[in-house]
């Protein structure tokens, strides 16, 4: 390269000495670099402004919070979800972002907010609770009642890019002009004349520094400010001075000077967190005081211009009086200038900081959670995408029973090492949450400790799930009316299974007894192995293979007879998805994180809808959730009544493997589905069934939903009959301990049981299921 | 051009089954309403509509209990009447979250994944909706009219005709 620069040179210099003279040759070869260097800049210049200017971190957002007359809400909940989006409580409530309480009445002013349907005004809410609901809404401008309302969502956490730059941008409208003045006043008084430099400014900063033997004041304009930010190092040298010089007059040509502006207070360095590097005002709002830039007072608003000139320096929480000395000028200036009256400036420098504790934003708040929500969006995006593109996502995480299950697990699992005198810390536990009908993943627990962002158990734990698979099993047989009902005899004496390669398998009960002739519902009620291995031996390994597959099973599964007593290795998040299926009558509703996806400029890039469809007809669902409800009412999960109300309707499985190694419990109440999982990372035995473990945690943990509401609909073409358990025939007056249970309509057995005295109907089956359904 | 005739029939089809959605009234606790029987109106004659989708009656009124899931089934309208479909199953998915077994909310996104020509996940949530509306028969024979437009759409005649049976067997109960 050197050497072709010298040969041109000598050859032009040839030329030159022919026609003119060489200095004025050189000068327009110079001059000619120059231009080619200027216009090199220029690109850059417009490149890095016209294109993407920055890359923005995706943020994460819960389910925003609806609110309605009757929803299940206490005031409790309600505060704690004003606590999390940094509402402040104050007497009266004027502004948005702040609230007053008086008894059990709050008087709320919501923060505008756009969401996937559009930009949400801010609102004037007055929200009622009595019990455990909202018991009143009204709109406290108009003092009409309100049908809906809704808040802004908590932000729950980021996707950061490598660099871990973050900001929140801002448009220049959204900018209150009091900072903008005080910014000019501060660092730029001749911004709104110069053109990108000035040339004064810059003598009259040197003099300083010449003055007193150092850099004591910078001459740098807002643009040259913005170019150091853009594109430059912070090293000092001629040389970048030269280029920030030619970028801020280039700048200067091809935009206005509001734009410029805009750039500026979405670039500028504010604050390091950790390794995430605050930069522009809007985030650095956020990350002093919990609050948009629009809700803060003068104070905080000269604390942030005063931070411009030493983000580390002025550190607020490091360096409290320098900070406060440093805003306290700036708030001088701004009532020397006229921006704010004397007397405001005098009451301003009164006040104390204010800062909030150290940025927490910069750690997310819900790791396990958004693991599943990063999994989630990876099927989608890229993971650039992902970090810098300025996405809004719009989860399905419910905070409120986030923290609950957050809480439960760790107090659930300290209580249960005590109890059995297990070494503290050794038992570890995941646990998944979702809506019935819509697999709205609510909650997410992926270890004990949920600030830990490792190994996430919920996801990536695949385990034995032992009974949680019988379900399975007895669907395959209740789909077979003409075969199977709940009240269908099955054999539980021991078995001896011989397969055509030779292998022998005796599977035996946990309580290793066996018990007869068994209906089916106690089969499965009970957790019989025997009586299960049986029945999945007469349907055939391959339809509950088909079956399983069916309700959404994706991992492969071996086609052995053990299968059907769980020897199948999932996730609880996999767990999951098989129990939604059944508690949503049948229809396979894959587990949503996601809702939606905004692209920076607030416009719809992606929904994510509810789908759901049809895997089982709704009556077999039925008898087996019918069967699971028998699980916790007098089979292996009946320690749930010993803290639920008995008049609650659930339905769920315990599940245990071999050695004790892993506890399971899934079952679902209401609205909501649960599945705990609780084991050791080394695979050892924790001493726990599924019932002593993960059912108690599972308990402890809907105690807190509120009263599920009515049951499920009854399905079509279901008929209840009374039955005595001990032949599986039909009751009347004469048997003792009838049940009542429902058939798909013509498959219930038409002969009376022994004890029947034939003469009369069971006058009144005292059963808690008539009363559920009444 | 055919995608935007498609479209107009969507939004049409829209107008046509949000009608029913703003006219009940939100008044403050309504009881729970469970239809008995009931029968539609007979079918006005309609241009059929490119893509096999032909428009029906709209429902006669809502069936909601809560003031905020009327709230939302208006707003859902509005989503629609702006030809912004998705908007409106939005709010309806928003609706199933306060009302989640209310077999109306399930009957509604599924007219709207119809009238947005995603007819596979129309006659599921018809299906869902039907598995909510045990003894509902009104909203059962809605369902399976939507089921059988469905199958339709998909090239499914035979379907279509066993659907649109159990839609009249419904009726005639």
């Amino acid at each position: 390269m050197a050497r072709r620069r010298k040969r041109g040179r000598r050859k032009s210099r040839r030329k030159v000495v022919r026609h003119r003279s060489p200095w004025l040759r050189l000068f327009l070869l110079l001059c000619l670099l120059l231009a080619g260097y200027v216009a090199y800049l220029d690109l850059q210049v417009r490149q890095q402004f016209d294109g993407k200017r920055w890359s923005l971190p995706a943020r994460v957002y819960a389910r925003p919070l609806d609110l309605y007359v009757g929803k299940e809400l206490t005031a409790d909940q309600f505060q704690a979800e004003l606590r999390a989006l940094y509402y402040l409580p104050v007497d009266t409530a004027t502004q948005p972002g702040r609230f007053s309480k008086s008894r059990n009445v709050f008087h709320v002013f919501t923060r505008p907010f756009t969401f996937w349907d559009g930009p949400q005004n801010s609102a004037n809410l007055r929200v009622s609770f009595a019990g455990n609901k909202v018991s009143a809404l009204t709109d406290a401008r108009t003092g009409r009642p309100a049908s809906l309302a809704r808040l802004d969502p908590v932000l729950v956490g980021s996707f950061y890019p490598a660099h871990n730059e973050d900001r929140v941008l801002l448009k220049l409208d959204d900018v209150p002009v009091s900072l903008t003045d005080a910014l000019i006043a501060i660092e730029d008084r001749g911004f709104y004349k110069h053109h990108g430099v000035a040339p004064l400014a810059i003598l009259r900063a040197l003099w300083a520094n010449v003055r007193a033997r150092g850099v004591v004041q910078g001459g740098s304009t807002l643009t040259q400010q913005l170019v150091k930010n853009f594109f430059l190092s912070s090293e000092r040298s001629l040389t970048r001075k030269f280029n920030e010089a030619i970028m801020a007059l280039l700048l200067e040509i091809h935009y206005e000077k509001d734009e410029i502006l805009e750039a500026y207070l979405n670039e500028v360095y504010l604050g390091q967190d950790g390794k995430r590097a605050v930069h522009g005002f809007g985030l650095a709002s956020h990350f002093y005081f919990e609050k948009p830039l629009a809700e803060l007072s003068v104070e905080q608003t000269a604390l942030l211009v005063g931070l411009v000139k030493g983000p580390s320096y002025y550190n607020p929480r490091r360096h409290p009086e320098r900070a406060r000395a440093r805003r306290n000028l700036v708030l001088n200036v701004m009532a020397e200038l006229g921006l704010i009256e004397h007397a405001e400036a005098e009451r301003a420098r009164n006040r104390p900081l204010e800062v909030s504790r150290q940025g927490r934003k910069a750690i997310n708040t819900f790791p396990a959670f958004l693991d599943l929500v990063r999994r989630q969006l990876q099927r989608d995006y890229r993971d650039e995408d992902i970090t810098s593109e300025g996405l809004t996502i719009f989860t399905t995480l419910d905070p409120q029973l986030q923290w609950q299950l957050e809480r439960t697990l760790a107090t659930g699992l300290q209580g249960l090492e005590k109890g059995r005198r297990i070494e503290g810390g050794k038992l570890q536990g995941a646990a998944v949450v979702t809506s019935v009908q819509e697999g709205e993943v609510l909650a997410l627990a992926g270890g004990r400790d949920p600030k830990f962002a490792g190994f996430n158990r919920a996801l990536d734990a695949h385990r034995q799930v032992g009974s949680l698979l019988k379900p399975a099993v007895y669907l395959t047989a209740l789909e077979q009316p003409e075969r199977y009902t709940l009240a269908t005899l099955l054999d539980d004496s021991p078995l001896t299974y011989t397969a055509r390669n030779g292998t022998v398998w005796k599977p035996g009960n946990y309580d290793r007894m066996s018990h007869g002739e068994v209906p089916l519902y106690q089969a499965l009620a009970h957790s019989y192995n025997i009586s299960t291995a049986r029945l999945g031996l007469d349907l055939g390994i391959d339809s509950i293979v088909d079956t399983l597959r069916r309700l959404g099973v994706e991992q492969r599964l071996n086609p052995y007879p053990s299968l059907v007593l769980g020897a199948v290795e999932m996730s609880p998040l996999q767990v999951t998805g098989l129990y939604q299926t059944f508690a949503s009558g049948g229809f396979l509703t894959p587990s949503r994180a996601i809702n939606a996806v905004l692209a920076a400029d607030k416009t719809p890039l992606q929904r994510y809808s509810l789908s759901v469809r049809a895997v089982a007809a709704p009556a077999p669902v039925y008898l087996v959730n019918t069967a699971l409800r028998y699980v916790v009412r007098e089979g292996t999960g009946r320690a749930l009544y010993q803290v639920l109300p008995e008049d609650w309707d659930i339905a769920g499985k315990t599940g245990t493997t071999d050695d004790l190694r892993d506890s399971w419990f899934a079952g679902f109440s209401g609205d909501h589905l649960g599945v705990v999982w609780i084991g050791r990372d080394d695979n050892a035995s924790t001493g726990l069934t599924g019932s002593s473990g993960a059912l108690t945690i599972w308990r402890d943990l809907f105690r807190h939903f509120g009263r599920p509401g009515a049951s499920r609909p009854v399905a079509e073409n279901i008929e209840y009959h009374d039955i005595d358990p001990a032949s599986g025939l039909l009751a009347d007056a004469g048997c003792g301990d009838a049940v009542q249970l429902p058939f798909i309509s013509g498959s219930a057995p038409h002969e009376y049981a022994p004890c029947a005295r034939g003469d009369q109907a069971l006058p009144n089956p005292v059963d808690w299921f008539k009363e559920l359904f009444q | 051009m055919k995608s935007y005739l498609l479209h107009g029939a969507a939004v049409v089809l829209l107008l046509l089954f949000v009608q029913g959605c703003s006219t009940s009234p939100p008044a403050p606790y309504p009881p729970p309403v469970v239809e008995q029987g009931g029968t539609l109106p007979g079918e006005p004659a309609r241009p059929a509509i490119p893509g096999g989708i032909q428009p029906q009656p709209a429902p006669p009124v809502a069936t909601t209990t809560s003031p905020a899931v009327v709230a939302l089934l208006g707003q859902a309208e509005n989503q629609a009447n702006g030809g912004d479909l998705e908007a409106a199953a939005a709010s309806l998915e928003r609706a199933i979250r306060i009302e989640p077994r209310n077999p109306l909310l399930w009957y509604h996104l599924a007219t709207v994944r119809l009238a947005q020509l995603d007819a596979a996940q129309a006659e599921q949530l018809a299906v869902k909706s039907n598995s909510l509306a045990a003894g509902n028969r009104l909203q059962q024979s809605r369902n399976w009219r939507l089921i059988a437009r469905a199958r339709q759409a998909l090239g499914d005649a035979a379907g279509a005709r066993a659907a649109g049976r159990r839609a009249r067997e419904l009726e005639n109960r």
